[in-house]
């Protein structure tokens, strides 16, 4: 092998680690508007950036096991509205007035539980994921709509918001649980078993059953743990709302799936990175304030939109040009 | 043969479309004239038109997300071009350019990056919307003349609908091209291997239903006399579910334009009934997401021939020889009982469209 | 030295109607290796499936050490010292070494929540170096060299140390090296005391590893004798249960070499193949020899217009190609049986007249319109003359046999009326039964003036069927070898790059 053809191949590996990509393009980003205009370096700027980042981190974390595990999960916006009026309607005192901390847990076993809904029908009843969570996706917004009876409900009790506005340490604790989750989803995905048996059984369902491992425990389990983080992400972003409404979670579930797509998990399953997740998360969600800090006019937010798209467009060309430039490609026929 | 026709899934979906409209007849007899009927019926062509080419893309193993959005960039661009002084005839010509344009850009990007229609379309369904958005900045823009509006009235689109209908099921029974979409939808490297011209077959289904979208934005600008940014959102879903509850597999290589059809009927039976009898739309999103899930639950359970799936049935509803023996009984059963309740009316009201509209449901 | 580690009674399995397995009995001893052989269909898979637990039989039980197994229970089966190396590819691509190694037993710490890290990497490398190979263990699977990834398999196995090891096909994807390196690696673990269970198509491979051969026939067992009391027409007679002399049967009357077909110059694909240049004539069989990942496939596909060359033409019938259209290659009379035919071969959900016309749909068809008379004569006709046993046109392609399907394949191009026929890997995985009829097809279209580029990893198919064989080595030509002074050692020395002592030492037939 010469010094050429080796650089090449290293480059290729580089170019192949997306991470490293969504990092150098979230860095260019994040300069080019300090330097445009120094505001956006403020403390009280990028506290917000986190804050908005936050939920959006914890729910890629699940979706990244549940793409990783070989499905998908469409119904995490829906989710996301319907557990966001379930909480409100449970804690506001003008509803049911119950106590925040028990809001909170029935809040969170209802995220479990549509997740398991989701998992069983995927696993047990062998209906595809795309269809099921797109059925689920339609049926919850209906229940949201049940819950709330077309009202707004606008008093959140101040020990509802405390999870939304406030610090713990300094700390902003929406921020606080999406890096708690992150961590625990890190180390969940690389050092235990459970972890390494996600990627086995999306990288080869036949081989992992043949195995004795159970495809079907370890499916649902990716399911329930994205139901029961976006109820974690609910209870720590709805709070900083004024209203809930039934508006809430409208085409979140495509800026999650975009954020684990960019970061380099692959549709096909078998492969993708949590760390990968969490900066193109970092990344979309910078995209919006970005266009506003950089003064090219108070309409050019309008183009957020075109521009998180552009960013899965740029994402899968690299991985086309990494594919082009050489090297061993993945194994496996693709059909 | 007569037990494969009771094992497929459309007679499943045929029997589900009958039941339902004798329940409806029996709850509400006036949702069930032929005046109702041909009313509510007028709204759902549009969105039927779209499912034509779905189909077509789901069953060579293809997805489209981007069909609201390239809905939306159309709708802009013709309402842009209008307000520019053009007459909105050549803004609609303008705005079919950049739906094939935009149905193009997937159609390479599937076809010759060779990446994941579902991540090249969701990337999209952002992309031209905020594109949309962006040259729009999200203003609507109307007062369209009155020849243009009337457009979007017509009354025609049912009797399109049928035409296209057929034409589509001839095509994918009896054509070249139709055997080839279902073999790239099964296994798209032995079509490849059989010189079937996959890329280009791609570029070319993606790029015409690219058409077919900025189409349903030019009728459907027409008839809100509006154009703006945010048409169409959503609309995907919709259609997408239409076509998988008839039966088409969002992996390719199975499904058809009859499924399609019940499909289409199915759902909007569903939504109008519920509409029509609770007046709530919550119910209706429930109802159709759990129409989703159970019948294509039930296809995957009980439908295929799979030692399993046999199990399964047997289980259900005993040996199959009975099964088909009483999935007749009981289809004929719904059919004389409704046919008698169109008799009964037809004290009151003239019935000649009534066996016409069985007539064309059963299939 | 005989002590029984398995014993299978009396097992039985059907699928739908299919009896796949009836009451069939075997031993497997600590310390022997036992083949099973049988031809496809034969229920060999079946067993493996039953031994390994994936599948529960309808009636009959399987004994560890006297102790019945748990039916269906792949991670009992595993606890009680059975380890399955499966024919399909069952490693995870996107999993380094180490965790394939380990994935379903993972070693744990913690309360048993997290990996113990530091005893995998110690385990995997004792593991690696009992096997004798070095391996980049942190590296996904996927990326490795399908040696290398069996080595991986083997390396699990023996990471529960197991009593019994089964092997399903082991060798179907190494290169003569790297077999006798394995199967140096099996010798040592019979020493240790484990029985091997080796299920192979290759007949020579069973003479030179196995002890006892137990043969299979439609789900029966036929017969399990000694090797050394065995011959290999023996051997073949009871798979077949009939005498099957067209395998190796002598070279036909010499052909007439019309005008050169196919001209490849100076092809090359970077990191593939550089710098391929031969001919084809009509009515010519040129063999194509070398290892597996010589580039062997890649020059058929390349042709054929699946992939584009970095550089080189290849022209047909005095007609340059276009590089990269299959189009105009088959509309040129190019036809490639490819080696995978479940995946490349055929559309396997599709009816069987289907896929026989789908590579000519639009010669077929008029204005685009199939027509449904002309297709039922061809179908008709080439279902008769290449003998497809299939209950109709109209069933799925997936509920034929493998050498039916085979012919399937075959036909399906045989329609396109060819010039050039490329064969990769005709009879991988095909019964001798199927062999026997596909061996003679090749000879007759070849004395009709077909041209015919024949890749095969079975030198004595090599032999029997071509006029000259190519051998290529690391991407290139490395020489040719023709007519009489052909044979298997001289092949061999060309495709290793040396006089492979030890390897063909072993594997005479």
């Amino acid at each position: 092998m010469t010094a050429s053809s080796r650089l090449l191949a290293l480059l290729t590996r580089l170019a192949r680690q997306r991470e490293y990509g969504v990092l150098a393009l979230l860095c260019l980003m994040v300069c080019t508007v300090t330097l445009v205009n120094p505001a956006f370096a403020a403390p009280a700027n990028l506290r917000d950036l986190l804050v908005k980042a936050a939920p959006v981190v914890m729910v890629a974390c699940g979706m990244t096991f549940v793409i990783v595990a070989g499905e998908i999960d469409i119904s995490v916006g829906s989710l996301m509205g319907l557990l966001a009026a379930i909480l409100g309607t449970l804690t506001s005192a003008s509803h049911w007035g119950l106590p925040v901390s028990v809001g909170i847990a029935i809040t969170l076993l209802i995220g479990l539980l549509v997740g398991l809904i989701n998992g069983v029908l995927v696993t047990v009843g062998r209906v595809p994921s795309i269809i099921v969570t797109l059925g689920m996706l339609t049926l919850l917004q209906g229940v949201t709509e049940i819950v709330l009876a077309g009202e707004w409900i606008k008093d959140l009790p101040p020990g509802l918001r405390v999870w939304g506005v406030g610090t713990w340490l300094g700390l902003p604790i929406p921020v606080g649980a999406a890096v708690l989750v992150f961590a625990a989803c890190f180390v969940l995905a690389r050092e235990t078993p459970l972890g390494r048996r996600i990627y086995a059984v999306g990288g080869n369902p036949q081989a992992a059953r043949l195995l004795g491992l159970s495809v079907t425990r370890i499916k649902l389990f990716t399911f329930m743990l994205t139901g029961l983080l976006t109820a974690a992400a609910t209870v720590v972003s709805v709070p900083q709302l004024s209203v809930v409404e039934s508006g809430i979670g409208k085409g979140f579930e495509l800026l999650v799936i975009t954020c684990v797509v960019v970061g380099g998990t692959s549709i096909r399953g078998g492969r993708g990175s949590l760390t990968g997740s969490l900066l193109a998360a970092l990344l979309l969600g910078t995209v919006g304030t970005v266009l506003i800090f950089l003064r090219l006019g108070e309409m050019s937010t309008y183009w957020e939109r075109a521009i998180q798209g552009g960013f899965i467009l740029l994402a899968v060309l690299a991985d086309h040009a990494a594919r082009r430039g050489g090297g061993a490609a993945p194994a496996g026929q693709e059909s | 043969m007569i037990h494969a026709f009771f094992f497929r899934y459309e007679t499943l979906l045929g029997a589900l479309l009958i039941c339902l409209l004798f329940v409806a007849r029996g709850m509400a007899p006036e949702f069930t004239t032929v005046e109702t009927q041909s009313e509510l019926l007028r709204h759902v062509w549009e969105t039927a038109l779209l499912t034509l080419p779905l189909t077509l893309i789901l069953i060579s193993g293809g997805i489209d997300l981007s069909i609201g959005s390239i809905m939306a960039l159309c709708a802009v661009v013709l309402g842009m071009a209008f307000e520019a002084g053009l007459s909105p005839y050549v803004g609609a010509l303008l705005a079919l350019l950049t739906g094939l344009g935009a149905g193009a850009l997937n159609g390479v990007f599937v076809a010759y990056v060779r990446v994941h229609p579902l991540i090249v379309t969701l990337a999209t369904l952002a992309a031209y919307r905020g594109v949309a958005e962006g040259i729009s900045l999200g203003r609507p823009i109307s007062g369209f003349p009155p020849g243009f509006v009337l457009l979007g009235q017509g009354d025609a689109a049912g009797v399109v609908f049928a035409f296209l209908a057929l034409a589509a099921a001839l095509a994918l029974a009896r054509t070249s091209g139709g055997l080839s979409l279902y073999a790239m939808g099964y296994n798209e490297t032995a079509s490849r291997f059989s010189g079937i011209a996959v890329d280009r077959i791609k570029l070319l289904r993606d790029t015409l239903s690219g058409a077919a979208w900025a189409r349903a934005a030019v009728f459907f600008v027409a008839r809100r006399n509006t154009a703006k940014a945010d048409i169409g959102q959503g609309i995907e879903l919709d259609v997408i579910a239409m076509v998988v509850l008839g039966g088409t597999s969002v992996f390719g290589g199975r499904g058809g334009i009859i499924g399609t059809v019940l499909g289409i009927l199915l759902i909007h039976e569903t939504r109008e009934f519920v509409g029509w009898q609770w007046s709530r739309d919550e119910l209706n999103l429930i109802v159709l997401g759990a129409l989703l899930i159970l019948s294509v639950l039930a296809h995957r359970l009980f439908l295929p021939r799979g030692e399993k799936s046999r199990r399964n049935l047997i289980l259900l509803i005993g040996e199959p020889a009975m099964t088909g023996r009483f999935l007749s009984f009981s289809i004929a059963a719904a059919l004389a009982l409704s046919l008698s309740g169109c008799a009964k009316t037809s004290e009151r009201q003239q019935c000649s469209g009534c066996r016409n509209r069985h007539g064309c449901r059963v299939r | 030295m005989s002590a029984s580690l398995v014993e299978v009674e009396q097992v039985s399995k059907a699928y739908g109607g299919v009896q796949a397995l009836s009451e069939v009995s075997l031993t497997i001893r600590a310390g022997e290796t036992h083949a099973l052989v049988g031809e496809n269909g034969a229920g060999k898979s079946t067993l493996i499936k039953i031994l390994s637990g994936a599948v529960s039989p309808d009636s009959g039980r399987v004994l560890v050490h006297g102790v019945p197994l748990a039916p269906g229970d792949v991670t009992g089966a595993e606890a009680a010292g059975i380890a399955t190396i499966h024919q399909e590819f069952t490693a995870f691509p996107f999993l380094s070494a180490q965790d394939n190694i380990f994935v379903g037993h993972e070693p744990r710490h913690s309360g048993g929540w997290m990996l113990d890290r530091p005893r995998m990497r110690r385990e995997t490398a004792a593991l690696l170096e009992r096997l004798g190979v070095d391996i980049a263990v942190d590296r996904p699977v996927g990326e490795l060299p399908p040696s290398a990834r069996q080595m991986v398999a083997m390396a699990r196995a023996m990471s529960r140390q197991s009593r019994v090891l089964i092997l399903d096909e082991p060798t179907a994807l190494l290169s003569t090296r790297e077999t006798s390196a394995l199967f140096g690696v099996l010798r040592r673990l019979q020493e240790e005391g484990v029985g091997l269970l080796y299920v192979s198509h290759r007949l020579e491979e069973v003479f030179a590893l196995a002890d006892r051969v137990t043969v299979l026939r439609d789900g029966r067992w036929v017969d399990t004798s000694a090797t050394k009391e065995l011959d290999r027409d023996g051997l073949i007679r009871r798979m077949v249960g009939r005498d099957v002399n067209a395998l190796t049967g002598s070279e036909s009357a010499s052909r007439m070499l019309g005008e050169r077909v196919l001209e490849v110059r100076e092809l090359s694909r970077t990191d593939v193949f550089q710098d391929i240049s031969f001919s084809v004539r009509a009515g010519e069989i040129v063999g194509l020899a070398g290892l597996v990942g010589a580039g062997r496939s890649e020059i058929a596909q390349t042709i054929f217009g699946i992939d584009r060359p970095t550089s080189g033409s290849v022209t047909v019938a005095g007609k340059r190609l276009k590089p990269g259209s299959v189009r105009e290659a088959v509309r040129s009379g190019v036809a490639l049986v490819p080696e995978d035919r479940q995946h490349l071969g055929l559309v396997l959900p599709l009816p069987v007249g289907d896929n026989l016309v789908l590579s000519i749909l639009r010669s077929l068809s008029v204005f685009g319109f199939r027509s449904s008379r002309r297709e039922s004569a061809l179908i008709t006709r080439l279902l008769r003359d290449l003998a497809v046993r299939a209950a109709g046109a109209r069933v799925p392609a997936h509920t034929l046999s493998g050498g039916n399907q085979q012919k399937l394949v075959l036909g399906k191009w045989l329609a396109t009326t060819p010039r050039l026929l490329l064969l990769d890997e005709p009879t991988r995985g095909v019964d001798v039964g199927a062999k026997a009829e596909i061996y003679p097809l090749i000879r007759r279209l070849a004395a009709q003036g077909m041209a015919t580029l024949l890749i095969s990893s079975e030198l004595p198919e090599l032999l029997a069927l071509s006029d000259r064989i190519l051998v290529m080595r690391q991407g290139r030509l490395a020489g040719e070898v023709s007519g009489a002074d052909a044979s298997e050692e001289k092949v061999l020395s060309l495709a290793l790059g040396e006089v492979p002592a030890a390897a063909v030492g072993r594997r005479q037939p």
